[in-house]
């Protein structure tokens, strides 16, 4: 099963199954798709920090602080979506 | 629902000519190969099939339970988990009396346009109580039945969401359910 798949890749250290398995996540399962679905995350936050806008520390300290690690990695998840809906370019209704 | 776990050739190295079907055909032969390149090991695979059941009394005096992959809630649930690398496992009652405006989709990984127009193509919960009001069944479950189907692992689902909602049917003294993919 794709779970134990996943396992056994971790414990092999298998980067390149875990990040392909990541990469047809996000892009709903085309490999490619999802690797630009990653760059278009990250240019996203990008784009928002580079005029030195005032952003909430406290909270980012106090999430990582007082959060498992577990929900900051569900959060992650969550902000890629979030960032990828933001950019205006949403691949993801089922037609990929 | 029984699965065999001895004898399983890994994800990668199985040949599909031994999946057997109903009928003994595969109707859409190469799928899997495609879901196994898309999905690396995601499929389940059961030696064991279940029995077909048959009804002990009519259809028109049956109450009729639907359960869909469709990831269809009402407004205002907890939006299934969309964005889990793994899946979401859990599931959503909507009461069979719902207005279809008063549903919502949460999924990501098929085409809603249509659905978002008429939920009733994915979720059709106007058409079920019109043909339970016609006395084609003879009336719904108190609840309707929802999950996501991006769930990634087949045996975990098996184990644990399929059985909540066969234990949900029960509760709701189903007679005969109908299962609809998204």
């Amino acid at each position: 099963m794709s779970r134990e798949y996943l396992k056994k890749a971790i414990a092999e250290d298998d980067k390149e199954k875990l990040i392909r398995y990541v990469r047809l996540h996000f892009g709903d399962g085309n490999e490619q798709a999802g690797t630009d679905e990653i760059d278009k995350a990250w240019i996203e936050a990008l784009k928002r920090l580079i005029d030195f806008p005032p952003t909430n520390r406290k909270f980012i300290f106090d999430a990582i602080e007082q959060q498992s690690e577990e929900t900051l990695a569900h959060l992650f998840f969550h902000l890629h979506f979030y960032f990828v809906q933001k950019s205006g370019d949403w691949i993801h209704d089922g037609n990929l | 629902m029984e699965t065999s776990e001895s004898n399983q050739p890994s994800d990668e190295t199985r040949d599909n000519s031994e999946i057997p079907s109903s009928s003994e055909k595969q109707l859409r032969p190469g799928l899997w190969d495609v879901v196994n390149e898309r999905y690396p090991g995601s499929m389940i695979h059961n030696d064991d099939f279940v029995s077909m059941a048959t009804l002990d009394k009519p259809l028109g005096e049956c109450r009729l339970g639907f359960v869909s992959t469709s990831g269809v809630q009402s407004i205002g649930s907890m939006p299934f988990d969309v964005v889990h690398p793994v899946g979401d496992y859990t599931f959503r009652r909507v009461p069979s009396d719902t207005p279809a405006d008063q549903l919502e989709i949460h999924q990501l990984k098929y085409p809603t346009d249509g659905a978002n127009r008429d939920v009733n193509v994915v979720y059709p919960i106007e058409r079920l109580r019109e043909i339970a009001a016609a006395g084609v069944v003879g009336e719904l479950t108190g609840n309707l039945y929802s999950f996501i189907g991006y769930n990634m692992d087949p045996r975990h689902l098996e184990r644990t969401l399929a059985e909540d909602i066969a234990d949900a049917f029960e509760e709701e003294q189903a007679d005969v359910v109908l299962a609809a993919p998204a």
